[in-house]
């Protein structure tokens, strides 16, 4: 069952018929289509290798696709200019598993960083700065290097680093992979809260046990295919369906 | 405002990546030093061999015309008159037989002839200084062609070695030209590889930069800075150097080579000095350039 968009809305994001090769020939992305509307929760699963990571650095325009036409916001991604990339970038907040946070500068510093590469002023970057590790529980945390927190803690410093514009869109690659899962639910918990504040959240995950008991839509894709589009499935549902198309 | 921001936040961070790979970054502030001061000398040589030249060019380009003794006074003025209004001639002194005598006696390199010296053997003269270089060789046809020219001995002129000296200047600016072309390519080169090493230093903050939506100049500029600093640094001890060096050594040769005009030409010095710094900045900014251009995409 593949489910509609809500046409009362503008779709954020839509892919059609979405094919990704990479330079080797591999076929990571075959006729994706995808239709996800503001304010949408969406977990994308799928094993290793399916194409999740793909089809996240696609949306990043950190890859283009070989066919197909991705819209975010209205904006035709292949088709924007190198020079439009940055002011995209900023309406995407990026999670990654791996944090991607830089290991000489304070969690505060990590999080100020992405509004001084945009040349805001002192007092605005403060401000914005306090109030997104605020929002990620970090509040005592300002003064703390990486190296000296928990991969919770470090994941929660990177989220804030992502909503420190505060992007429409939020798009996490496997946010929880590095985690327990006690603090796999509460980053995913922080999420949940992103998402009822207003903000889009897309992310691929492995954690079955969280997909299965959030209930939000699930996109099941497989070698590059969308194989499921559930509003409110869970994690085995959607493999299953996998499994019987293989 | 913003603008200021950024640079700030470039100078800071060049200068940050400068000493983060210090072994990188002072190994190719080292060599760039040696290469620009290569460079230095090689302005300072042509400079000063452009002083010895110039001062042999402004003696060959007088011409003396010797006057046969037989010669009246009124041909000779005559002939003086005509080479005035030729515009080619950029002055004519006469110089009757004794006064010639007079100055072959005052020098005192001739000091022993002159005293076996009977009578007076010199022909008078008239000294032809000609504006360009290239047209003494008419002006000695002409003066060949006149009746009360000495016939034995005309003019002092030398047209072989006026040509080799032509030619030799016109290529020893040349291969100036050349070795300062390739040195500076060579620097432009070396500043692109630290550039190189510095981005794969910044790797992961290049990394962040981007997915926060940095602008690619913004990620590009503190490498540029960089290479310039790393430029102009190298410039400086370069022309630290060359200015400890130039007058001792100019004094050194000096007296070597007493019979090559060799000079200290202190004006030179600012003009080295703006020359070498400009160009330590400028390989700084163009090696950088190229290789963030190469290393560095959004
Ligand atoms: N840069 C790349 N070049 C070539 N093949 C790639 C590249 N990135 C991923 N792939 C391949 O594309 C397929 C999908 O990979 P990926 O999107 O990373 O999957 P997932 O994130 O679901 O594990 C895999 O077969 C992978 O090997
Ligand atoms: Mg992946």
């Amino acid at each position: 069952m593949v489910l509609t968009a809500d046409f009362s809305q503008r779709p954020l994001i839509s892919l059609q018929h979405v094919w990704k090769r990479y330079a080797n020939g591999t076929e990571a992305l075959r006729d994706v289509e995808l239709t996800v509307p503001e304010g949408d929760f969406l977990f994308l699963v799928g094993a290793s290798g399916a194409g999740k990571s793909t089809l996240i650095r696609l949306l990043v325009r950190e890859e283009k696709p070989t066919k197909g036409k991705i819209f975010v916001d209205g904006q035709e991604l292949g088709r924007m200019k190198r020079r439009h990339l940055p002011s995209y970038r900023r309406k995407v907040g990026l999670v990654f598993q791996d944090f991607k946070l830089l290991p000489r500068l304070t969690a505060f510093e990590n999080v100020a960083f992405a509004l001084r590469v945009l040349g805001e002023a002192g007092r605005v970057v403060q401000a914005r700065s306090k109030d997104a590790l605020e929002v990620v529980g970090l509040s005592n945390k300002h003064d703390t290097y990486p190296r000296e927190m928990s991969g919770g803690e470090q994941q929660r410093v990177a989220i804030a680093r992502a909503l420190v514009h505060s992007p429409r869109l939020i798009v996490a690659d496997e946010p929880t992979g590095n985690l327990d899962p006690a603090t796999g639910w509460e980053i995913m918990q922080l999420f949940l809260q992103i998402n009822q504040r207003g903000s889009t959240v897309l992310m691929a995950t492995h954690n079955r046990d969280i997909v299965d008991v959030l209930r939000r839509r699930v996109v099941a894709i497989d070698g590059g295919q969308v194989v499921r589009d559930d509003r409110a499935g869970g994690y085995h549902e959607a493999l299953a369906a996998s499994a019987l198309r293989a | 405002m913003k603008l200021w921001r950024h640079l700030l936040f470039a100078l800071n961070s060049a200068w940050q990546s400068f000493w983060r790979s210090a072994a990188v970054s002072l190994a190719a502030t080292a060599t760039v030093t040696l290469i620009l001061t290569m460079a230095g000398i090689n302005l300072l040589v042509g400079h000063t061999l452009a002083g010895v030249l110039d001062q042999y060019r402004a003696r060959v380009s007088v011409i003396s015309i010797s006057v046969a003794d037989d010669t009246p006074l009124t041909t000779v003025t005559d002939f003086e008159d005509q080479l005035r209004s030729d515009p080619r001639v950029v002055g004519v002194s006469y110089l009757s037989k004794d006064e010639a005598l007079a100055r072959f006696q005052a020098d005192p390199v001739n000091a022993d002839i002159a005293r076996q010296i009977e009578g007076n053997p010199l022909a008078a003269k008239l000294e032809v200084r000609v504006g360009k270089l290239a047209d003494v060789a008419a002006i000695d046809a002409l003066a060949r062609q006149w009746r009360g020219a000495d016939r034995n001995d005309p003019t002092d002129y030398q047209g072989e070695f006026i040509a080799r000296m032509l030619r030799l200047s016109a290529w020893l600016n040349l291969a100036g030209v050349v070795i300062l072309f390739v040195l500076l390519l060579i620097s432009i080169f070396i500043v692109m590889n630290t550039i190189r090493t510095a981005v794969y230093h910044r790797r992961h903050e290049i990394e962040v930069m981007k997915l926060v939506g940095a602008t690619e100049w913004f990620v590009r500029g503190p490498f540029v800075l960089e290479g310039i600093l790393t430029g102009v640094l190298a410039g400086g001890l370069a022309l630290g150097g060359l200015l400890l060096a130039y007058r001792p050594f100019v004094d050194r040769f000096h007296s070597d080579l007493f019979f090559v005009p060799l000079g200290y030409d202190p004006a030179f010095v600012g003009e080295l000095a703006r020359d070498v710094l400009v160009a330590g900045a400028l390989l700084g900014a163009l090696g950088s350039y190229i290789g963030v251009r190469r290393f560095v995409r959004v």
